[in-house]
């Protein structure tokens, strides 16, 4: 029987646990959906939207790296319009929490579909400034203080949904970044996004992916974004998401022990499409162990 | 998880996997094949099935080596468990009347399966196998057992050896060259054909967009709409 230790209340929305699906890695839930029960994470984040929709990059799209992988999807995605029409009534009756992960191309494209979600019955919107992906746009937005407080801004204006803005590990000083954004108005934050990378195929003596750079997930980032969750964490009031290699329940208690309110799981589910359940299991196990009458008894120890 | 029973190499690079305890599976579908808890390699390996023997209830896999996590895999040892997840994919359709197969390389691999459903769902039906490699043949012989006719190519062509004015439904499995020649002979012929793509895939589940093919009806995923697609819908893709 699930005690209620792993409960959490993100910025007055109950979660059933901390452990939250990912943008870009769970599309909007169909698919785990059906290979397992969906219904125990805490949340999920859906794919990233733009507010036209997207094809997406062209040529190799995900590379396999030491204990990761580089990707280079290119946010394709339905659309807002679709998202809030299909996906989002969706994603409401699979139980977990809803968040709406919303990228953009122009500042314009960012209010104009965080304008459209207020029609939609989601419970976060997460703004994605930090998609190395896509070309002027995504990550410019979330690597310079100034531009992402004004997007921030901008954005919280004119959204009715609490606004969750997902910060990219490329920014010179991500610091800056978070503090700038919980300034402009952001309600948490998330990070870390993808790691800009690159890969070359010897034999072809080519870059392996047409936009020659690409996003790198998986373990072999967890420090790295574990040090980043940190600073941000010792930055700011606001509750922090934090993400990035998560593998393992040790993994995510890591990141609250550094300060993180909720964690997300990303390209792990790949590997193991249950690796969510099993980490809400052993973090329920952890806590009876260690008598933890709530997970988060341990956030911020670090 | 399943256990590994045999894991022979049976041509150079080409190995055979037997295992135990995995899930059944049609012809076209594949399995994530991934060493148990392993952070490095990553990522499970999309690997269609051979063959499922529901009497014994044992899948076997036929791969080859390109890179360093089937290498990894080649090296795995009878005894040892195996994280299978699957099967995933559409797998082949099963169409009435006569069939052929024509498979390159290591593309022959799903095919084997197929004609084995095919001839129990058809016994009298004609079925021709086209199996061409670059240097050695291998897995020949098993086609033999449930095929009328095994043409086999080594070093050239194989789309040139199969006729495709037949009355027949058509199905092909290679590399891209191959499967543009045998898409092409197909539109020339107006032939029904259904070909079985790869791609690099993450996740094999649809969730990862790594995959997605550009199709006459827009983006597809390979691993969850495919991996195989009639012919015209993916003829610019392929």
């Amino acid at each position: 029987m699930p005690s209620d230790a792993l409960k959490i209340n993100l910025l007055g929305v109950e979660l059933n646990n901390p452990v939250i699906a990912a943008s870009g890695t769970f599309g909007f839930g169909h698919e785990y959906a059906e290979l397992f029960d969906v219904r125990r994470l805490g949340g999920i984040s859906g794919k990233g939207l733009t507010l036209h929709g997207s094809a997406g990059n062209g040529g190799m799209r995900v590379y396999e790296t030491p204990s990761g992988m580089l990707n280079s999807i290119g946010l394709e995605n339905p659309g807002v319009k679709k998202f809030v029409e299909t996906e989002a009534p969706y994603m409401r009756s699979l139980g977990p929490a809803v968040i709406c992960n919303l990228g953009g191309h122009s500042e314009e494209e960012y209010l104009e579909g965080a304008s459209l979600l207020n029609d939609a019955d989601v419970d976060f919107l997460e703004l994605n400034i930090s998609c190395p992906n896509v070309k002027a746009g995504g990550m410019a937005f979330g690597t310079d203080p100034l531009t992402a407080a004004d997007i921030t801004k901008k954005v919280k204006a004119v959204s009715r949904h609490p606004l969750i803005v997902k910060l990219s590990p490329n920014a010179p000083d991500v610091v800056a970044v978070a503090r700038a954004c919980e300034d402009a108005g952001a309600d948490a934050l998330s990070l870390v996004n993808t790691f800009l990378g690159m890969a070359i195929d010897v034999n072809q003596k080519r870059a392996v992916f047409d936009n020659v750079y690409a996003g790198l997930s998986g373990p072999a980032i967890l420090p790295i974004a574990l040090r980043m969750v940190h600073q941000a964490c010792n930055a700011v009031k606001i509750p922090v998401i934090g993400m990035g290699g998560i593998a393992t329940a040790e993994d995510a208690l890591r990141f609250i022990m550094a300060g993180a309110s909720a964690v997300s799981v990303g390209c792990m589910t790949f590997a193991k499409p249950t690796a969510m359940l099993d980490i809400i299991d052993d973090l329920e196990a952890y806590c009876e162990k260690e008598q933890l009458s709530n997970v988060l008894d341990v956030r911020g120890i670090i | 998880m399943a256990v590994i029973l045999e894991n022979e190499r049976i041509a150079n690079g080409i190995f055979r996997m037997r295992v135990t305890g995995a899930l059944p599976g049609r012809a076209g579908q594949f399995y994530m094949l991934h060493i148990p808890d392993s952070l490095d390699p990553f990522l499970g390996r999309p690997i269609s099935i051979f063959e499922y023997d529901t009497a014994s209830g044992e899948t076997s896999f036929v791969y080859h080596t390109p890179g360093r996590g089937t290498a990894m895999l080649s090296a795995m040892q009878p005894g040892q468990t195996l994280d299978v997840q699957g099967p995933y994919g559409n797998g082949f359709p099963l169409a009435d009347g006569p069939a052929v197969v024509i498979g390159g390389g290591i593309g022959i691999a799903p095919l084997y399966q197929l004609v084995k459903e095919l001839r129990s769902k058809g016994s009298g039906r004609s079925i021709d196998a086209f199996l061409g490699f670059k240097e050695e043949s291998y897995l020949t012989e098993e086609f033999e057992r449930f095929a009328n006719g095994v043409t086999v190519n080594i070093g050239g062509f194989v789309t040139q050896d199969a006729d495709f004015s037949l009355p027949a439904t058509y199905y092909a499995c290679g590399p891209a060259p191959m499967m543009r020649a045998a898409a092409q002979a197909a539109r020339d012929a107006r032939a029904k054909l259904y070909v079985s793509l790869e791609k690099h895939m993450a996740c094999g589940v649809g969730a990862c967009l790594g995959c997605t093919c550009k199709t006459s009806g827009g983006n597809k995923r390979v691993c969850k709409d495919g991996p195989v697609f009639f012919y015209e819908e993916v003829f610019d893709a392929i």
